[in-house]
């Protein structure tokens, strides 16, 4: 059971297990002694300035035990959210472009994408019940605060819980209309099914696009909701989908070592998912690029403010993890195709950016209940380890009651690498 | 006169991808296949590495990225220093923009000199351009292998025999 588990972690050795693992270790403790640190010279400046004018606070006050765990549950949710739409958006792909080749990874994505719905849906109730802890906005009074009472429209109470119960019924709806006619086409073949799939897709799309800017609005942007950026929903995306692709390669091998998709898994399908998730890492940085950039320049109050906030404390080291370890490192690692190939290495980026998309949200979420610097705790752990499980769990039971690949899609062969003529040219002959 | 190589002639893509395979198992290094359109596997078959282009790319990459960022580094904060808009003399946000412009410009540079570099060209002759067999073939429907004489390798009778087994129905020695 524990060797099995650790090869869940990897799909390869129980030494590169370890090192991800230590790594992480190091990462937490690092930060736990440097918070430390930083608690220690605080308090001495908290002595002083407590007479004059108190301590400061974040925009979300005073750090309740309701709050870090509303926050450090938000930050697990949002990261698995990200898997799911992210797998939503590739299976979505697949049908846009008539691709061949995600025809392996086709399968197991639609089932990601499935736990939108109900799975996801079930695991916010516990952000809906503890919204009023977690956005300061729901506790404020429009009237008193301007950018609240322009935005009222879409911030107030009814709008928050209507729009997130929409949001997941339009996920279930794209995601349980591609896989349902997905499972259908195994059992009759039909040309009609990739059709039904195209339609799904080609509204789905646009579906996908307004629902996911509308989630990184309404359960991450609207923490700090005097904040403008046209680009947030986009920054999330592109995180998301980065995120999800080397899961995807990482899935892809394990299934293959499992032997669920031997037959399927070819060097081709690696090398094009390692290029999907190369492609990403450079649009991730161009997208996170121009919010800052556009920022920077422009130096309008409304909109530094967000930056000048995650610049403080450990969250200036934060943001450097995001510059080098979400861009400069996957970038560089990856120009080389044989690097693209080596299982071992993208095993370990797998971790890494694991990692770097778990910080890149602390990031967007953390400086608004600690302003002084990141904090992870236990909540972290038990939120992260906890939503984890339950998918895990219910995507290996969707996983192991149906056929690990689409069976009968017209493009199956072609993915396989086999050439079947035509039944119209073999009529010629 | 001298002999440039050895030409076969190929009727199918899978004939020329076999006869490949046998000369890439031989041990030949001078030698290459001619054919119509790209032919998917055939670089395995010929047993040839990743091309050598992309370290041309990304040397050309870095040095313009390096240039954008020193030039604009040496102008706005140092030859000829301005305030603009109350911001830092130098930052990497600001000059990122056109360092990255620059990336973009000598990386294409450096794949366009490290191609033709490669290729060795521009070249203005080739022994084979003669060969009115080989210009109607390599161009329309035959797939050709040829083996330079300049192989260490190479030895007309050895070579021909090689090529004859490979399922060649044609097999001509071309001069330069």
């Amino acid at each position: 059971m524990t060797s099995h588990a650790l090869h869940l972690l990897t799909g390869l050795r129980r030494s590169v297990a370890a090192g991800v693992i230590a790594l992480f270790a190091i990462a937490l403790l690092g930060n736990g002694a440097f918070a430390a640190e930083h608690a220690k010279a605080e308090a001495k400046t908290e002595l002083v300035e407590d007479s004059h004018h108190g301590h400061t606070h974040g925009p979300a006050g005073h750090p309740t035990a309701a709050k870090k765990f509303g926050y450090a549950y938000l930050t697990a949710y949002m990261f698995c959210l990200s898997l799911c739409l992210g797998a939503l958006f590739i299976v979505i792909l697949n049908h846009l472009f008539d691709a061949q080749w995600m025809i392996p990874i086709r399968r197991f994505l639609e089932h990601i994408a499935c736990l939108l719905f109900p799975t996801m849906f079930i695991l916010w109730i516990p952000i809906g019940y503890l919204a009023v802890d977690i956005y300061p906005w729901m506790s404020i009074d429009p009237d008193h605060d301007h950018a609240l009472h322009a935005k009222a429209i879409l911030f107030n109470k009814p709008a928050f819980y209507g729009v997130s119960c929409l949001l997941f019924l339009v996920w279930g709806f794209i995601a349980h209309g591609l896989r349902s006619a997905s499972l259908a086409q195994d059992k009759d073949g039909a040309a009609s099914h990739t059709r039904t799939m195209r339609r799904y897709a080609a509204g789905g799309i646009f579906l996908f696009a307004f629902s996911l800017t509308g989630a990184a609005i309404y359960w991450m942007k609207s923490l700090q909701h005097q904040f403008f950026s046209t680009m947030y929903g986009v920054v999330y995306f592109a995180g998301s989908v980065w995120v999800t692709a080397i899961t995807t390669y990482w899935l892809l091998l394990y299934f293959k070592n499992r032997g669920d998709l031997k037959d399927v898994a070819r060097e081709v399908t690696f090398h094009d998912c390692g290029k999907l998730f190369f492609a990403f890492t450079v649009f991730y940085a161009y997208i996170h690029f121009s919010q800052y950039f556009l920022i920077w320049n422009a130096a309008v109050p409304e909109e530094t403010f967000w930056y000048v906030l995650r610049e403080n404390g450990t969250w200036k080291w934060v943001g450097q993890l995001t510059i080098f370890g979400h861009f400069w490192f996957p970038f560089i690692f990856l120009l080389p195709i044989h690097r693209k190939l080596n299982f071992q290495a993208m095993s370990m980026m797998t971790g890494w950016a694991w990692l770097c998309h778990y910080m890149d949200l602390q990031f967007n979420i953390g400086p608004v209940l600690y302003p002084d610097g990141l904090s992870v705790g236990i909540y972290d752990v038990l939120s992260l380890g906890g939503i984890l499980a339950v998918l895990i769990f219910m995507f290996s039971r969707a996983f192991n009651a149906h056929p690990p690949y689409p069976q009968r899609d017209p493009r199956i062969a072609e993915a396989m690498g086999v050439y079947v003529e035509p039944a119209s040219s073999k009529a010629a002959h | 006169m001298n002999a440039y190589g050895l030409m076969a002639v190929f009727e199918t893509p899978a004939d020329a991808m076999h006869a490949a395979e046998q000369v890439r198992d031989a041990g030949y290094s001078k030698w290459d296949v001619h054919t119509p359109f790209p032919v998917h596997g055939l670089d395995a078959a010929m047993g040839i590495s990743n091309s050598k282009v992309g370290w041309f790319t990304f040397i050309g990459g870095a040095t313009g990225y390096t240039t954008g960022m020193i030039m604009i580094w040496w102008m706005n904060a140092f030859d000829y220093k301005i305030v603009i808009g109350g911001k830092p003399m130098f930052s990497p946000f600001y000059a990122f923009p056109v360092s990255y412009e620059l990336t973009i410009l000598f990386a294409s540079f450096g794949s366009l000199i490290g191609m033709a570099l490669l290729n060795r060209l521009p070249r203005l002759h080739h022994p084979l351009l003669k060969n009115r067999r080989f210009c109607q073939g390599a161009s329309h429907d035959k797939f050709i292998v040829v083996i330079e004489t300049a192989d260490p390798k190479f030895n007309a009778e050895e070579t021909r025999k090689l090529l004859a087994s490979a399922g060649s129905k044609h097999i001509e020695m071309v001069e330069d």
